[in-house]
């Protein structure tokens, strides 16, 4: 009977597919009518794109590991790439274990405010009760908080692991929405034409008209600054550039023969969009979205900076925007997390550039 | 010897590329005299653009490089001139012209602009000169309603007419030299007709010396005084329009005549040469025609053939005309050829 | 035959650029209503410490601003409003939205702009060297350059030139001075540092754009016909390939505004502390003042639409190809 069933569906792998998110759906509706919050908003997107992820990104390496490893071989010819890579890895490695390691980023301690990191001294002016006066005193780092300790005395460390964490949630979820978004609208715009066509691409061009930053902010006033809406809102803000990019490659596409062949066997439209059409459109799809991770890193760090991220979370940039206010008298405060912000960036940036000329097959590595 | 505007002297001119040297000219030398159209005839990739740019340096510097040689222009050798004097001459006293005249216009200059750029460059004329020497340019080579039409864009032009303006433009400050790199080659049948028809005129005209690139021999037979054949970055056969035609020695240059359809005779297939044209980077031993040559002999495979006179001008690289070649040799050649 | 077509052209644009504007305003309004606060909540929360009866309050407000009216209703007032000048009322600082937008324009205006300057030139300059002298150390510099210009984000260099400069320097102050006359030497001295750390990114981005540009046009035939002619290589370059070059590169320039040039321009108004419509917005935001912020997001498109209309004019015209299609 299995056998019958995933026939109908087109294999076993969207049997098992459907049955994943099946199971998902479930859940969310026993959550939302019978039972006590079984798992948060959040968590069930991470689920859901991790389904996704498995399915049409993960999986497909393993089934043509020959493919893969061709590619892994061009991407290591760019050494930047794979260091851009290395950091990434040890950045998730961080951001999983780091919360366990360290101490509890919001933990508030006026005593040891405004702590320099390890190795440096800094001269700080405290009020000595004794003499009644205010006295410069020579404060060292200590290991205790060794990236040192903001004007409100929360370890930098402790802040900083919680906002790796922030930050690649948010990149990959956003990301996602943003190409799954993207790639649907671009695929189905290219393979309809006509009307579709024109109206698809009228509506991404006055969704492009808005600038991206300015929306995103007009989203977040109007909804609220709470994590989910955030990813919500930078994913669905920043679909555009995907759509266009996936239109003219799957543009390309449609007019080859094997298309053609297709629905000339009777192939449906939806058979050829899924089974043809993404798969051929999924490498510069994974381009576009490397590249994409850094934007939504960056987006969602000026919102916390700017005062509208999730006031319950403790991401980079809510660290930055403490280290403005510090700026004369904590430095680093401010520079760390924008350091990091950058390594990330830079590292994602490289990924991708090694990705796309990977991809390229008219480059000869 | 004097009448030799033009001579290049073993010219070798390689590319530099990651896989590996390509000797896309090797040993190469010719003259041309004044008034006379030398035509270079071979296949593609058999080095004759190469030669032709090298003429004026004008080769992509990486990965080309022009390696040894000589390239006299009334016994001024050009390699090693500054740039400044190479300027000089570059359109002015030697013009080049190119196979597609469709990329080599720039697209957002007027046709006019491209013609007159020249003209200024060179010849310093005045505004209202400069635009009457345009358009007497563009007259004599055929473009209709001239003053309307200088103010056009390359891509509102025909195919032939582009390739006129091109010629007006190389003609523009009287050279003396002409070089055209397949001129003709992405053109219409008729139209080609008429553009070889403007080079008869060039050359009877102004008394200008051509040097015609194309690997089309009927072409050739149509205009050339003499004709070099290249073969592989190397000569094949040099002669008079007539030696060559009449009386071909290297076995290249007979299959390349042999090749060519012939209305007068009833014939069922044409003939081509077998094989495939040689790596350039990885060239044969000995003779650079030797696999494909079905009148080889022993020697062939391992030395490079001599320059031989056949008579006057008429010179052929080939062993069998050598003295390396015994008799016995020249019969077991004949044997092999199916001619 | 030559005039017809590009007033046709601009013709069409401008019927698809209305057609734009309309769906702007119509997505702006629906985002307006769609969202879980309606604009009464808004004006409540401020109003609330003020009033007794909250109830009469919403009342009010919504017959003030007709959310009492059917949808299809609002809409139309909606439009017809903006269409009129009348872009609402800014409760936080006591103005028409209009008049508060007159004041505080020409700082973004000056921001953006001498932005773009600097880094347009500056990055097409070294875009153009850069694409020259390929695989020569200046290249492989200047692609380093603009890889980590486009990774930086941009309001940490903000704060950190802030940090160098202002902090332990002393060259600037670290609040933009209001008080300084427009033209003056000092207001540009002011401007210094925020224009570096807008130009910055944006420049990195030119400059990669400028490089691929003159490489693609390096490489094209017409180059070796200009050589060939004996023009000398500066002209080559200058004329020929910069003009070609200039086309992709104005149009990416350009159409590049949404997305880099109006976030980043947003930030650093408010790292900086200039009152540019940015910081407007922001300040908007956290009083509750929705009619400012909508009114500035609009513009913002409207802009963005304008400076896309005005580009492609300005493509069709430079590039005699297109014309007469």
């Amino acid at each position: 009977m299995i056998r019958q069933i995933s026939s109908k569906v087109g294999g076993l792998k969207n049997l098992i597919f459907i049955g994943a998110l099946l199971v998902l759906a479930i859940v969310l509706l026993l959550d939302i009518y019978l039972v006590d919050q079984i798992l948060e908003p959040l968590e069930y997107f991470y689920l859901f794109f991790a389904i996704i992820a498995i399915f049409y990104g993960i999986y497909p390496l393993y089934a043509n590991r020959r493919l893969t490893k061709y590619y892994w071989e061009r991407i290591k010819r760019h050494r930047l790439s794979v260091f851009g890579l290395a950091f990434i890895v040890f950045l998730i490695a961080v951001a999983l274990i780091g919360p366990l390691l360290t101490q509890d980023p919001t933990k508030v301690n006026f005593q040891e405010k405004s702590l320099p990191p390890v190795g440096f001294t800094i001269q700080q002016s405290v009020y000595d009760l004794k003499a009644e006066e205010f006295v410069t005193r020579e404060t060292p780092g200590t290991w205790q908080h060794p990236l040192g300790t903001d004007d409100k005395g929360r370890d930098m460390l402790a802040m900083l692991v919680s906002g790796a964490r922030v930050s690649l949630q948010v990149g990959l979820l956003a990301t996602l929405i943003a190409i799954l978004i993207g790639t649907i609208m671009g695929v189905v715009s290219a393979y309809f034409g006509g009307w579709v066509d024109m109206a698809l691409m009228r509506f991404t061009d006055v969704m492009m008209t808005f600038p991206f930053f300015l929306l995103l902010v007009f989203i977040i006033f109007i909804f609220g600054p709470s994590l989910v809406f955030i990813i919500l809102a930078i994913g669905l803000t920043g679909w555009t550039g995907t759509a266009r990019l996936v239109r003219s490659d799957a543009l390309s596409l449609r007019t080859r023969e094997f298309i053609m062949a297709s629905k000339s066997l009777g192939a449906s439209d939806t058979r050829i969009v899924f089974r043809h059409l993404i798969p051929n459109v999924i490498s510069s799809v994974i381009v576009i979205a490397t590249l994409s991770i850094p934007g939504v890193i960056l987006a969602e760090a000026a919102l916390s900076f700017i005062g509208l991220g999730d006031p319950t979370v403790t991401s980079w940039g809510v660290v930055l925007n403490a280290g403005q206010r510090s700026l004369d008298t904590a430095w680093w405060v401010a520079v760390e997390p924008g350091i990091m912000l950058f390594l990330t960036v830079l590292a994602f940036n490289f990924l991708g550039d090694g990705i796309r000329d990977a991809f390229d097959p008219r480059s000869q590595l | 010897m004097s009448n030799n505007i033009l001579e290049v002297k073993n010219l070798k001119t390689y590319f530099f590329t990651g896989r590996g040297v390509v000797k896309a000219v090797d040993d190469i030398s010719f003259s041309l005299k004044k008034g006379e159209n030398l035509c270079l005839v071979g296949e593609s990739g058999c080095g004759k653009t190469a030669t032709a740019l090298s003429i004026l340096r004008l080769v992509d510097s990486p990965p080309g490089r022009i390696v040894s040689g000589e390239i006299l222009y009334h016994g001024e050798d050009l390699l090693p001139s500054s740039s400044a004097r190479l300027r000089q001459i570059r359109g002015n006293r030697i013009a080049m012209i190119f196979q597609d005249p469709q990329s080599s216009l720039n697209p957002v200059f007027t046709v006019g602009n491209q013609i007159a750029e020249q003209i200024k460059l060179h010849l310093g004329l005045k505004h209202k000169k400069t635009i009457e020497r345009t358009l007497h340019l563009m007259e004599q080579v055929g473009i209709p309603r001239a003053r309307e039409r200088m103010k056009d864009y390359p891509h509102q032009f025909s195919g032939g007419m582009r390739q006129r303006v091109m010629i007006a433009a190389a003609l523009s400050c009287d050279p003396e030299i002409l070089i055209a790199d397949e001129p003709t080659t992405a053109l219409d049948t008729t139209i080609k007709a008429q553009i070889l028809d403007i080079f008869r005129d060039l050359k009877q005209k102004r008394n200008m010396s051509i040097l015609f690139i194309t690997h089309d021999l009927g072409t050739v037979a149509g205009i050339a005084d003499r004709i070099v054949v290249m073969y592989g970055g190397r000569m094949a056969e040099a002669g008079t329009a007539l030696d060559i035609f009449d009386h071909p020695q290297h076995p290249y240059t007979q299959g390349l005549i042999s090749c060519l359809p012939d209305i007068s005779t009833r014939r069922d297939r044409l003939t081509p040469i077998p094989g495939m044209i040689p790596s350039l980077i990885n060239p044969p031993e000995g003779c650079i025609f030797n696999p494909r040559c079905e009148r080889r002999i022993p020697i062939c495979s391992r030395e490079k053939p001599p320059e031989i006179v056949i008579s006057g001008e008429h010179l052929v690289a080939c062993h069998l005309y050598s003295q390396s070649a015994s008799p016995e040799d020249r019969i077991e050649s004949s044997k092999n050829a199916k001619r | 035959m030559k005039r017809g077509g590009l007033q046709g052209y601009i013709i069409k644009r401008l019927i698809y650029a209305a057609l734009i504007t309309f769906g702007v305003v119509t997505i702006t309004f629906i985002l307006l209503r769609v969202g879980p606060s309606s604009p009464a909540d808004k004006y409540l929360a401020n109003m609330s410490a003020r009033t007794q009866d909250p109830a009469q309050v919403i009342a009010a407000v919504e017959a003030r601003y007709g959310l009492d009216k059917p949808i299809y209703e609002q809409y139309v007032d909606y439009v017809v409003n903006l269409a009129r000048g009348d872009w609402g009322w800014s409760f936080s600082t006591s103005l028409p939205v209009i008049k508060l937008i007159q004041r505080h324009w020409v700082y973004s205006f000056q921001l953006i702009l001498l932005s773009m300057l600097f880094s347009a030139s500056l990055g097409i300059l070294i875009g153009v060297y850069s694409a020259i002298k390929q695989y020569t150390r200046t290249d492989y510099l200047a692609t380093l350059f603009s890889f980590i210009g486009i990774s930086i984000p941009n309001f940490w260099l903000g704060i950190m030139l802030i940090l160098v400069f202002s902090v332990q320097l002393g060259w600037f102050k670290t609040y933009y001075d209001t008080g300084l006359p427009l033209f003056s030497l000092a207001n540009l001295k002011a401007l210094i540092l925020p224009v570096i750390t807008l130009g910055t990114g944006m420049m990195a981005g030119y400059t990669r754009y400028a490089r691929s540009a003159t490489l693609d046009n390096l490489r094209k035939d017409f180059v070796r016909t200009a050589r060939a002619k004996g023009l000398p290589e500066r002209v080559v370059i200058g004329k020929h390939v910069f003009r070609n070059a200039i086309l992709p590169i104005i149009t990416i320039i350009m159409f590049d505004l949404s997305g880099v040039v109006f976030g980043g321009a947003y930030l650093t108004e408010i790292i900086f502390g200039i009152p540019g419509l940015g910081r407007i917005s922001f300040n908007a935001i956290f009083a509750g003042d929705y009619p400012v912020v909508v009114t500035i997001t609009l513009i913002g498109a409207l802009v963005v639409l304008f400076t896309n209309l005005a580009t492609d004019i300005v493509y069709t015209w430079l590039d005699p190809r297109i014309r007469y299609d």
